[in-house]
């Protein structure tokens, strides 16, 4: 029999329920030892049909197993007392038995030990995956602390540049800081440029353009040169490293500071 | 589960303390399943005293390779039962089917303690039904399928998906015990 066919019609599940017919119970023992993978699926079906009967089990009444086991005794005496003879063998008995089921509690006790062992493996690697989490997590909370602070200073200016016709959807905010001279600008809404170009800012102070620095284009929020006296600021396009003299046909956006 | 392997080779050479360790590792399981099938207490201790003379008489035929020792187990008691209830069948829908109808119900009342529990209450009600015919109710799944009134090839994956719910469960507890012992250690 065919490994899907058997896999598909539920046999394995009959099997186990033994609803199957002989003929059909060699073919799937057949199928079990030509192909591992249904041992392995035998052993699922076995094993929770076995755990729903243990959860379902209902306790014997006390009476059954004395009988039993009498039952037992009468029926094999009669071989039992020709041929034992020797009074050390009940003891003998007795002594395997406990052992075995010394035997049986170790085994248990080891896989159940080594189960833990894997166990506890997994919840120490889930730990440091769980650190490395955190610590990641603090980087961020410094770095936007950082910039929270520098942009809720109260003697920060906002000012807001908007792509002129060139690139109209362009955003860019500046926080301009006179006290502490610092200029901080946020840069998320500034369209990714090519390989071969770089945004590049510029101050105009008295008529002239003062380079600020090229924009990062790895960054949202990155601070550039303060330039004294600046009237306004600038964005261009400028070919990838930056320029010594803005292009002012590549001006995108400009703003005027009060 | 443990490995009762040992124990299994003991009984197969007629060791009788390992005949009572059996009985008391599996007879509330198989119990449980024959006292559902028959739904008569006196019954089921026969049947349940009958099945465990054959798996002493008949150990021989036990075969690791063709799986678990409680699936044989469960198989012969199984057998007996509808055996039993066959042949007693017969008799009372010869005398008088009302009474035999009438009184499973009335017997079925009474014995409460019969209900399932346990992981598979968290099943969904039709998988639930599934298992408890083919499993506590002994039939088969041509029966079960028309019991239930649904297509054979639906009934079969009602059966399938079911175990894979239990299975999964019971992983979970494992896993959860493990985290516990863990705890407690």
């Amino acid at each position: 029999m065919e490994k899907t066919y058997i896999l598909e019609n539920g046999l394995l599940e009959r099997y186990v329920l033994g609803e199957l017919s002989k003929v059909e119970n060699q073919q799937i023992e057949a199928a079990l030892n030509k192909y591992p993978e249904l041992k392995t699926e035998l052993e699922a079906i076995e094993t929770s049909f076995e755990t729903l009967a243990i959860e379902n089990a209902i306790d014997v009444p006390t009476s059954v197993k004395p009988e039993l086991l009498k039952n037992i005794s009468n029926a094999t005496s009669k071989v039992v007392s020709i041929s034992s003879q020797n009074t050390l063998r009940p003891y003998l008995k007795i002594t395997a038995g406990i052992a075995a089921v010394f035997c049986i509690g170790l085994i248990y006790m080891f896989t159940q030990l080594n189960a833990t062992k894997k166990q506890l493996r997994v919840v120490e690697e889930e730990n440091t995956k769980l650190n490395r989490n955190i610590e990641n997590l603090n980087n961020y909370l410094m770095e936007t602390n950082k910039w929270y602070v520098a942009i809720n200073d109260p003697d920060v200016q906002k000012y807001v540049l908007k792509g002129n016709a060139l690139m109209p959807e362009a955003t860019v905010i500046s926080y301009v800081n006179d006290a502490k001279k610092s200029v901080v600008i946020n840069t998320k809404r500034l369209p990714k440029l090519d390989a071969d170009h770089d945004y590049q800012m510029w101050a105009d102070v008295e008529g002239e353009m003062i380079n600020m620095g090229i924009i990062d284009r790895n960054k949202d929020m990155l601070a550039m040169n303060y330039i004294d006296n600046t009237e306004s600021l600038n964005i261009t396009i400028e070919p990838a490293g930056g320029n010594d003299h803005p292009t002012v046909s590549q001006l995108i956006t400009n703003v005027y500071l009060k | 589960m443990s490995d009762d392997k040992a124990l299994i080779l003991k009984l197969q050479s007629k060791d009788e303390t390992a005949l009572g360790l059996i009985y008391d590792k599996y007879s509330a399981a198989l119990y449980g399943v024959i006292i559902r099938i028959c739904k008569d207490e006196d019954i089921a201790k026969n049947l349940l005293q009958d099945t465990f003379m054959t798996i002493w008489e008949k150990s021989q035929n036990y075969d690791f390779d063709k799986g678990r020792f409680y699936t044989w187990a469960y198989r012969i008691a199984k057998n007996k039962t509808l055996n039993f209830l066959r042949k007693t069948d017969r008799l009372i829908q010869v005398e008088d089917l009302s009474v035999y109808t009438n009184r499973t119900e009335e017997v079925a009342d009474k014995l409460d303690y019969l209900k399932l529990k346990g992981t598979i209450k968290r099943l969904d009600a039709h998988h639930q039904r599934a298992i408890e015919l083919v499993y506590f109710n002994g039939l088969t799944h041509r029966e079960a399928h028309e019991e239930m009134n649904v297509p054979l090839g639906t009934f079969k994956s009602y059966i399938k998906q079911a175990l894979k719910q239990l299975q999964q469960s019971y992983i979970k507890i494992v896993a959860f015990l493990m985290i516990l012992i863990e705890v407690m250690r």
